[in-house]
């Protein structure tokens, strides 16, 4: 499919592919398209940053390129490298044959390139690839110095080959999850937005959709329950609120024991899937959810 | 929708309006440049000028940063003349006792951004004993920076010494192999794109297996800042030398820092830290804090790092810390709690008491007591106030 040609064309194709973007995401998501820039999502997680590239890759009908960043991520594993055990191979079977320059040659030509998420990005045949690079904040400064020089071209050198540069440039997307705060040539040359928690309307279409079982009444409760899980006074009781994935999680978890509507029974029985760790579900009382699930207006 | 319903209507034009957007936004310090600027026009003409496309789409180019939405949405709201705003607005300008709209609460820095603009809109001058201040509607937390703390730049003697001490008593931060690997003669995995130049070199011979050997990198280090009333005599030179003495010159490139300093609330002093100049650092830092030489809620205030930073301690190794003299005045049920949180996310959590000053000292200080048993380590630091001392004692601290 070509670029949608509105952000209420984008909203829409977004969710048929089953994913609710709010206006202003939307309309970041619009400029990234049409700017051809960067777009850097950041976020508490599970508000669906990754969710975003996924969804994006179906409603263009692009391949979905993912590079998962973490700790010591080097060039190698995230670009190229050569496939060195078929190139010794070689060197083995020409003992003797060919001359220095022609088995160069030989050695370093592209079969025993061995392609990496960034290099594939830039080869995609058109219309192109999304690029997803996951959790930048995790690789560490050098790294982020490279993706400057990759973000800002759209190209790269492989010393042996030449350059490679982009026949159609990726639609690349960011997520951080704020670990450390990016450089800020990286945010220069990227577009910016902030995912919230969705609000409660969005949240229960999100339910509704990923969870057909569960009754309306029941898909009220949950997305009503989360939402003031995460608002004031309750959410200083927690250490991590609970994200969109954690809301579908649970109501799967209710629809499976056949739950008909929400007590405080069901809650502390259930806090496991809407809490990770101890600590959140020992505060998650009975009284708590009691409050919680008293409607608004008290 | 037309272009001249949004901004100022006396000139009616989007170019001319974004560009005074723009430097409002400078003013209120959101970072935006002329490459942005730019970029936004294009970005507006693309989306459209419906009210909420619009403001997203200047959001989504020029801001980049979490901290910077709040102050962008308060700035964009008041430029492009919501009518309820303007009037409340207006209302402000107006003597107090003819207001009775309830004023808008906004923060110092967006109306220091909007002052030049409504002082050219509202042409009439006003006259000495009618002005208003704009910190009418001030906030607790307004009233708060008032007390802000007064870090004077460093005397000549003090810049020289806290520079000497830097490189005289190198903090001798831990290092940890990272997974980063460079080429080298240990290590286990093979090196083999130094193995095929060397082959190519020698007629496709492998002569020696060159290595991949992990890089060594300093720990991040988070460090927690006591600047209640009780430390006030310390904490100035303590961040000077801090500062100095993990700079990139002294410490080397690849550490990471964090530096947070507290009292009765929680303070980024990171961005400070950031300053290459150890008095632009101060004065940053001094603007920064609200709460200086006020109360210890060391409790609360670990709470907000946790909810608040709780990333900036990686990956559980971050060695932190934490310079106080326990004497809290929080709740200690709340900072046992917190603190094992810290201890249990951080690698180690090191406690550097300035109380300590002789040798009978017990931490019987309610917070004290709970600072003994959850860290690490804790040092005796004999007389803060002197440097060398302190420099010396946390480069010991670090080294046990």
């Amino acid at each position: 499919m070509s670029l949608p040609n509105s952000v209420d064309a984008l909203i829409r194709s977004l969710q048929d592919v089953g994913y609710f973007a709010d206006r202003r995401l939307a309309t970041a998501v619009f400029l990234a398209l049409k700017l051809q820039r960067p777009l850097l999502l950041e976020g508490e997680p599970g508000v669906g940053k990754t969710a975003l590239a996924q969804a994006l890759s179906q409603v263009l009908a692009r391949g979905l390129i993912r590079l998962q960043c973490y700790d010591g991520l080097e060039q190698r594993e995230a670009l190229y490298e050569w496939n060195y055990a078929a190139q010794l191979l070689h060197l083995r079977a020409a003992e003797g044959r060919a001359d220095g320059a022609q088995l160069e040659r030989e050695v370093y030509q592209d079969r025993y390139l061995i392609r990496r998420p960034l290099l594939q990005a830039l080869q995609a045949p058109a219309p192109g690839a999304v690029l997803l690079i996951d959790e930048v904040d995790r690789a560490d400064e050098p790294f982020e110095a490279f993706l400057l020089e990759y973000l800002g071209e759209y190209q790269v050198s492989i010393p042996e080959i030449g350059t490679v540069r982009a026949s159609a440039t990726p639609v690349t997307l960011l997520t951080s999850n704020r670990t450390r705060d990016l450089h800020d040539a990286v945010k220069r040359r990227c577009l910016y937005h902030w995912l919230d928690y969705p609000e409660r309307e969005r949240e229960l279409a999100i339910v509704h959709a990923q969870v057909p079982g569960a009754s309306a009444a029941l898909a009220r409760q949950v997305a009503d329950f989360v939402a003031r899980l995460r608002s004031q006074p309750f959410a200083n009781a927690f250490q991590r609120a609970p994200g969109i994935a954690e809301s579908v999680e649970w109501a799967k978890a209710l629809v499976a024991l056949d739950t008909i509507v929400v007590d405080p029974e069901v809650v502390s029985d259930t806090a496991g899937i809407l809490f990770k760790q101890r600590e959140d579900v020992a505060a998650l009382t009975r009284d708590m959810a009691a409050q919680l699930l008293q409607p608004e207006e008290a | 929708m037309t272009v001249s319903q949004f901004g100022d209507a006396r000139t009616g034009k989007l170019a001319d309006n974004l560009t005074g957007f723009g430097r409002a936004l400078r003013r209120a310090g959101v970072r935006v440049d002329a490459a942005r600027m730019a970029l936004a026009q294009q970005a507006v003409l693309l989306t459209g000028l419906g009210r909420e496309d619009f403001s997203a789409a200047l959001e989504a180019v020029l801001v980049g940063r979490e901290q910077d939405r709040a102050v962008f949405r308060e700035l964009f709201d008041a430029y492009f003349k919501n009518p309820d705003v303007a009037q409340k607005l207006l209302a402000q300008m107006l003597p107090s006792a003819e207001s009775k709209a309830e004023p808008v609460k906004r923060r110092p820095r967006v109306s220091e951004a909007l002052a030049p603009v409504r002082a050219a809109r509202n042409a009439p001058p006003v006259r000495e004993d009618e002005k208003i201040d704009f910190d009418a509607a001030m906030t607790a937390s307004d009233r708060q920076r008032l007390h802000h703390a007064d870090f004077n730049q460093l005397s000549a003697s003090e810049y020289q010494l806290v520079e000497r001490l830097a490189r005289d008593i190198p903090l001798p931060l831990p290092h940890y192999a990272a997974r980063r690997t460079r080429p080298g003669v240990r290590g286990s995995r093979p090196h083999w794109p130094g193995a095929m130049h060397q082959a190519a070199r020698h007629g496709g011979e492998i002569l020696s297996l060159p290595r991949l050997q992990r890089r060594q990198q300093p720990l991040p280090l988070l460090v927690l800042v006591d600047v209640s009333g009780s430390m006030e005599r310390y904490a100035r030179l303590l961040l000077a030398f801090l500062h100095a003495a993990t700079a990139p010159r002294h410490a080397g490139a690849g550490l990471r820092r964090d530096v947070f300093a507290f009292g009765t609330g929680l303070t980024d002093l990171t961005p400070a830290f950031r300053l290459g100049d150890t008095d632009a650092m101060l004065d940053a830092a001094s603007h920064a804090i609200s709460d200086f030489a006020g109360g210890t809620r060391m409790g609360e205030s670990l709470a907000a790092l946790r909810q608040h930073h709780a990333r900036r301690l990686v990956g559980r190794r971050t060695l932190v810390l934490l310079i106080s003299d326990g004497l809290d005045t929080g709740t200690p049920e709340v900072l046992e709690r917190e603190l094992g949180w810290l201890r249990r996310h951080s690698g180690r959590l090191l406690w550097l008491n300035p109380l300590l000053r002789f040798d009978g000292y017990a931490p019987t200080a309610r917070g004290a007591a709970v600072l003994h048993r959850q860290a690490h380590g804790m040092l005796a630091v004999h007389n803060l106030a002197r440097l060398q001392d302190l420099a010396g004692s946390l480069a010991a601290l670090l080294r046990q």
